[in-house]
């Protein structure tokens, strides 16, 4: 007993076993493989596939209604294989247009890339390739071997390059290895090709429309516009499969040698930011202070090629499969790929836990910044002027990571520095200036999170009535990057007056105020804690700003010399 | 020397001259060709002729037109054009110009 399927041949209707399907499928895509560069192979494979049906059906009766094996193979005795009447039809071109003889000439020995077994030295990439660009492969080998150097980019490309480029086993396909020279133009010609057999089939169909010899065959008609359709978006798959193929390499080898460099190299990547905005990033630094001490930084390292490359390299690996038609899967390395990826899959979401797990909790602490008080009514503030500098070049920048206004900067292997802390002003409960710094970090439980929260460090320096904030605050190397924050709070007394120098704006942070001033138009100006909070004492430019004038202070101050 | 190549080379040389004179009496449809072509040992598969029909066709010296059918789709039955039977014409005067010749070279 076997199966059948139903199968449409020229309008005709037949129920064929599968196998003898199979057959007559591969025989008819061989006639049209051969006559893939005739300008009449539509109309050739029309006439050969009405013929086809009617020997069949002269085959099939009211008893035997399913066409066999046996039928299929006589019909294909009668018909003749391709390479029956491969001579016949080169014969026949002769005496046509040479242009058609050059054609199957193309088809024929179209080159194609294969791993070259005489001439390897590893698995013979290099020699396919410099076969299929015609040139010494001495210079692409001299490129391997360098780029093998590069982050290992050219090895993990040597590896899928090996995978997938077939070797040439047989003569046939060493010929083809060898086979007509394909350089810019070729490509050019075959991509031009594709166009020009789509636009052909455009007007091949409006002929075909605009005739009656089409009115008679209504049916296959229908078959012929859905032929058409399909045909239509073939070729334009086919030609932006084949540029979308080349986008799909490019991209993926950038993200992959990306990749690479982040995980193997120290350097600086651009990228994701405003010009001038660098993020100087090298993981492991990164890692160093993101990775609890449990976990090594290779663990992170492995995750991430895992996690990250076998999907790139799968890219890569389809874009070349589809722009040089490779056929065919090696199902092990699929099936490889895919477990090595949930791999690291898996390493990842177990990072992820084990960092997630040091945020648990949340603690915060408090502590008093002595202070003296200021001569007179006025306390200056302002930012250390040479810290930011700190951030920019004083420090080996390989240790540093530098997010838009967000810093992290090892200043040796025991500390890292962070910038900025916040600043806000609040009305003190005495006749004193206060500086209290609230820190706050994150952690495993309650009492870690105190633990760490304890271990930023912040000073401040003052000079007569000036306070200087350093811009940065350090924590413990070992103690890692965990939601470490500090927050100024300035109590101010009661009718005691403070100045914000140009460069506190780094670190002001909404300061709440009478005049309701946004903390960027606070600078440069002096303001007096009233009891109804800070109002300003020189606002008289800036607009949407309430004047109080009720207090008057002695001529307008200056900002004072700065200690260098 | 192959010599089943060199049979092969000079029957397809006349293949032209026997499909164009086939079609001059009257019309035909592909299996009557191949048929009356297949008696005369001309040629053995039938894969060869559609090409060839196809090309003459598109060369102006055969037309066609469909005919239903009892025995399967519709089938094209071709006849020769104009230009066809004066480029017929020539062929014969050249075929037989050919086989004096031959018979002349061979015989003596």
């Amino acid at each position: 007993m076997n199966r059948t399927i139903t199968m449409n041949l020229s309008g005709i209707i037949f129920h064929i076993e599968e196998d003898a399907y199979d057959k007559l499928n591969k025989y008819l895509a061989a006639i049209r493989g051969y006559f893939s560069n005739s300008e009449s192979k539509d109309e050739i494979m029309t006439d050969i596939e009405s013929r086809i049906a009617e020997m069949l059906q002269s085959k099939v009766s009211q008893t035997k209604q399913a066409v066999l094996m046996a039928d299929v193979e006589s019909v294909i005795a009668v018909m003749g294989k391709p390479e029956d009447f491969a001579e016949e039809n080169s014969q026949g071109n002769n005496n046509e247009s040479p242009r058609a003889e050059t054609q199957y000439q193309y088809s024929g020995k179209r080159r194609r890339v294969f791993r070259d077994p005489d001439e390897k030295i590893l698995g013979g990439v290099c020699s396919g390739i410099a076969n299929y660009f015609d040139f010494d492969p001495i210079y692409l080998r001299g490129a391997f071997a360098v780029s093998f150097f590069v982050f290992g980019t050219g090895f993990l490309l040597y590896i899928i390059l090996w995978m997938i480029i077939p070797e040439a086993k047989t003569t046939a396909e060493k010929l083809e290895m060898r086979g007509e020279k394909v350089d810019i133009n070729n490509i050019g010609k075959a991509v031009s090709e594709e166009f020009d057999d789509l636009k052909k089939r455009v007007n091949n169909w409006e002929q075909k429309v605009n005739t009656n010899e089409n009115k008679e065959r209504v049916k296959s008609s229908a078959q012929r516009v859905g032929g058409f359709i399909t045909d239509v978006f073939e070729n334009l798959f086919k030609v932006f499969g084949k540029i979308f193929s080349i986008l799909l390499i490019m991209v993926g080898v950038a993200l992959l040698v990306g990749l690479l460099a982040t995980l193997f190299g120290s350097g600086t990547i651009s990228a994701f930011s405003a010009p001038g905005d660098t993020i100087r990033f090298s993981l492991y630094e990164f890692t160093d202070v993101i990775l609890p001490e449990s976990l090594s930084p290779q663990l992170i390292v492995i995750g991430l090629i895992l996690f990250l490359g076998i999907p790139l390299s799968s890219m890569i690996y389809s874009g070349i499969k589809y722009l040089f038609g490779f056929k065919g899967q090696n199902k092990i390395v699929k099936y490889t790929a895919n477990v090595l990826w949930l791999l690291g899959l898996g390493i990842m979401i177990y990072i992820g836990i084990e960092i997630g797990n040091d945020f648990a909790e949340h603690a915060t602490t408090k502590q008093n910044i002595t202070i003296t008080q200021p001569q007179g009514q006025i306390m200056y503030l302002d930012l250390k002027p040479n810290t930011e500098e700190d951030f920019e070049d004083k420090h080996n920048y390989r240790r540093k990571i530098h997010l838009g206004d967000w810093y992290i900067l090892s200043k040796d292997d025991q500390r890292f520095r962070l910038a900025y802390p916040s600043f806000t002003v609040v009305a003190s409960d005495n006749n004193n200036f206060e500086l209290v710094a609230v820190k706050s970090a994150e952690g495993f439980d309650k009492k870690e999170a105190a633990y760490r929260a304890k271990n930023i460090e912040y000073s401040v320096t003052q000079i007569d009535s000036t306070i200087l904030f350093n811009s940065y605050y350090d924590i413990q190397a070992a103690d890692k990057l965990r939601g470490q924050e500090l927050k100024l709070i300035l109590k101010v007394p009661l009718n005691k007056v403070i100045f914000l120098s140009k460069r506190m704006e780094k670190i002001i942070y909404d300061i709440d105020n009478v005049n309701d001033t946004y903390d960027g138009d606070m600078i440069n100006r002096r303001w007096i804690m009233t009891t109804r909070g800070l109002e300003c004492l020189d606002c008289q430019g800036l607009e949407n700003v309430t004047k109080h004038d009720t207090i008057i202070i002695p001529a307008a101050p200056t900002v004072p010399a700065l200690p260098k | 020397m192959n010599i089943e190549n060199t049979k092969a080379q000079m029957k397809k040389g006349v293949l032209e001259f026997c499909i164009l004179s086939i079609l001059s009496k009257t019309e035909h449809y592909p299996s009557e060709i191949i048929e009356k072509m297949k008696e005369a040992k001309l040629i053995v598969v039938e894969g060869t002729l559609y090409p060839l029909l196809t090309r003459l066709k598109n060369d102006g010296l055969l037309s066609y037109r469909w005919e239903e059918s009892t025995s399967g789709p519709p089938r094209k039955y071709y006849k020769l054009t104009p230009v066809g039977e004066q480029f017929l014409k020539e062929l014969n005067i050249t075929w037989n110009e050919l086989v004096e010749a031959v018979n002349k070279t061979t015989q003596n």
